[in-house]
């Protein structure tokens, strides 16, 4: 139970009678008891939780756990290192004040370079507010990434920034690459190259972007109302389906349809204003706007209540 | 009856549209684009390979899938020279080579136009950039940007990068001939400016061609099926990028319908490239 097996999951304990139950797990004996029939399949497990509770302000006492920070067995090589701390008393000091036994580096030299760009995709991550699942999972492809070595060349930084996009897109809330760039060091041309690089050594394809992918995210960072925003959706998706906007990129289609759904209802929202949430530029929101305004009367949803009527919208 | 001209021998990954045969070259267009001489059809039987073709397809009944892939590669590689005159030999056998398809897919009627040639040919002796950059004309040199001699001709309009290594890259030309004869025109003014230069290994390294095919196509269509092969992501590149296995050929293709065929390193590559992709474009056509 204890080994870890090659797969990228913690050891799993089953019940041997109902093999989908998710085990409830008994702290205080150290069970853990299957919830439909009561047995009690692992006993004594070690409690893998921190051993106290550390608040950070608390910087004058020190450190009282005694079992390190907790263990990441997917992403690291199982680091199973034992670290020799500083000396406290006075024998361990020599007469210039050195500590007598220097040996706190090369903790895991081989992992070092994934230990950074798992910090860095936290750091990024955090920046845009993205759930631990995405973490986890560009975590996972990046491990898979590295291990594979044929993007070795590349900056790790610019293949984080990669996953980061994969794991978003392979969750179904994709991220444009503008706002990954926006949370990286790396160009958008270098988080595409290697995008492609990746699905190729992986072998594996993502779903194609829709516009109603991005809809709920751009209109709550405009401030649009329910309303606004399904009419957008339903203006964009109406678009597409009638082909007003072939060959146009679908985020370019979803700030057009934002432009004209905000400016039918009482929240007008200027193109700059959109240009700047979607990453979009202002000429291009203008020309796909063009492409559908000639039909917009049957672009917006029948149910939709008009601020301004549909003749009235500004023609750019 | 339409069984025995399915294709057997083009495994699952390949690109080839399922159950339709590839067809040759054009067939039934009326003109080659090249070499006036060079009759479709029958030119190829002149060949050894002919004769065991014309084994196969008597012996074989099953395998007549062999024939056509045979005959396809014989396209690829007799139509890269135009400067040879055919001989027009008749087969004697009842069933012609005419018509390998299946008759339910034609050849398209378009032929791709190439657009740019790039080639490498060796001069054969180390070259000082600096006078030839100096008393040439039409030759610019910036050591600190590139380390090369990049000298322009107008007729045919081309431009080469001459390296003091003596190796010259040549680009722009719209035919073979005609990178070979603008290689050819370097390689002279580089003589006359006093290197005893010469023409060693000329290569043409890339050929990139051009077509529509007059309908708009649905690429997210195209994707969704040939997902092994295509690339296509809006926010990097409005076109699909579609890698062929065989032949080998990177293509662009456009939701206007137009198509940019590149990697070839012979003209044979970028038809036959075409009319592999060309039934599966229609496929995918916007109906609207």
């Amino acid at each position: 139970m204890a080994s870890t097996s090659r797969g990228d999951s913690l050891p799993k304990v089953q019940c041997p009678n109902h093999p989908d139950a998710i085990l409830v797990e008994d702290y205080r004996a150290g069970d853990m008891i299957c919830p439909e029939c009561g047995l009690v399949v692992g006993d004594r497990v070690i409690d893998v939780g921190s051993e106290w509770r550390t608040f950070t302000n608390e910087k004058e006492t020190k450190d009282p756990s005694r079992v390190g920070d907790a263990q990441n067995p997917l992403l690291n090589g199982g680091d199973l290192t034992t670290m020799i701390s500083k000396g406290t008393g006075a024998a361990s000091f020599d007469e210039f004040g050195n500590s007598k036994y220097q040996n706190r580096r090369t903790m895991s030299s081989s992992d070092r370079a994934m230990l950074n760009a798992f910090k860095e995709i936290s750091t990024m991550a955090d920046r845009i507010n993205l759930p631990r699942n995405i973490i986890d999972q560009t975590n996972n492809l990046f491990k898979q990434v590295y291990e594979q070595k044929s993007l070795k060349g590349r900056s790790n930084d610019a293949i984080a920034s990669a996953c980061l996009y994969i794991a978003c897109r392979q969750e179904g809330v994709p991220r444009t690459f503008k706002e990954i760039c926006a949370v990286s060091r790396i160009s958008k041309k270098e988080i595409g190259r290697c995008f492609k690089l990746i699905l190729k050594a992986l072998e594996t394809s993502v779903d194609l972007i829709t516009t109603s992918d991005f809809m709920s995210r751009f209109c709550s960072n405009l401030g649009l109302p329910k309303q606004v925003q399904m009419a957008a959706t339903y203006i964009a998706r109406k678009a597409v389906e009638l082909d007003l906007v072939p060959g146009r990129s679908p985020i370019s289609v979803a700030a057009a349809a934002i432009y004209m759904a905000s400016q039918a209802s009482a929240e007008k929202k200027t193109q700059k204003e959109i240009g700047d949430i979607t990453g979009v530029a202002d000429v291009t929101i203008r020309q796909s706007y063009r492409l559908i305004y000639p039909r917009a009367v049957n672009l917006f949803p029948p149910d939709f209540k008009f601020d301004t009527p549909v003749d009235k919208l500004p023609q750019l | 009856m339409e069984q025995n001209n399915s294709l057997p021998p083009f495994p699952q990954g390949l690109a080839s549209p399922q159950g339709a045969m590839t067809p040759g070259l054009p067939i039934f267009s009326p003109m080659m684009p090249y070499g006036t001489g060079l009759t479709p059809q029958p030119v190829q039987n002149t060949n050894s390979l002919s004769l065991l073709e014309e084994q196969q397809r008597h012996g074989m009944v099953g395998g007549s899938g062999q024939t056509p892939q045979l005959y396809h590669s014989q396209v690829s590689t007799t139509t890269a020279l135009p400067g040879n005159t055919p001989l027009y030999t008749t087969p004697l056998t009842p069933m012609t080579p005419i018509t390998p398809a299946t008759p339910a897919s034609e050849s398209s009627g378009i032929v791709p136009q190439l657009q740019n040639i790039v080639s490498t040919v060796n001069l054969g002796c180390k070259l000082d950039l600096k006078t030839i950059a100096l008393r040439a004309r039409n030759a610019e040199y910036n050591p600190k940007r590139f380390a090369a001699v990049i000298m322009r001709i107008r007729e045919p309009r081309t431009t080469a990068l001459i390296f003091s290594s003596g190796k010259m890259v040549c680009t722009g030309a719209k035919s073979e001939e005609q990178s070979r004869l603008a290689a050819r025109k370097y390689a002279r003014v580089v003589q006359k400016l006093g290197f005893p230069a010469k023409f060693l290994d000329f290569k043409i390294q890339n050929m990139v061609g051009s077509c529509d095919v007059k309908f708009p196509i649905r690429l997210e269509g195209l994707v969704l099926t040939h997902q092994q092969f295509s690339s296509y992501e809006p926010e990097l590149f409005p076109g699909l990028i579609y890698r062929m296995i065989k032949p080998r050929i990177v293509l662009l293709i456009f939701v206007s319908g137009k198509v940019v065929l590149t990697g070839a390193k012979v003209r044979g590559e970028i038809y036959e490239a075409f009319e592999n992709i060309y039934p599966i474009l229609k496929g995918f056509r916007k109906t609207t």
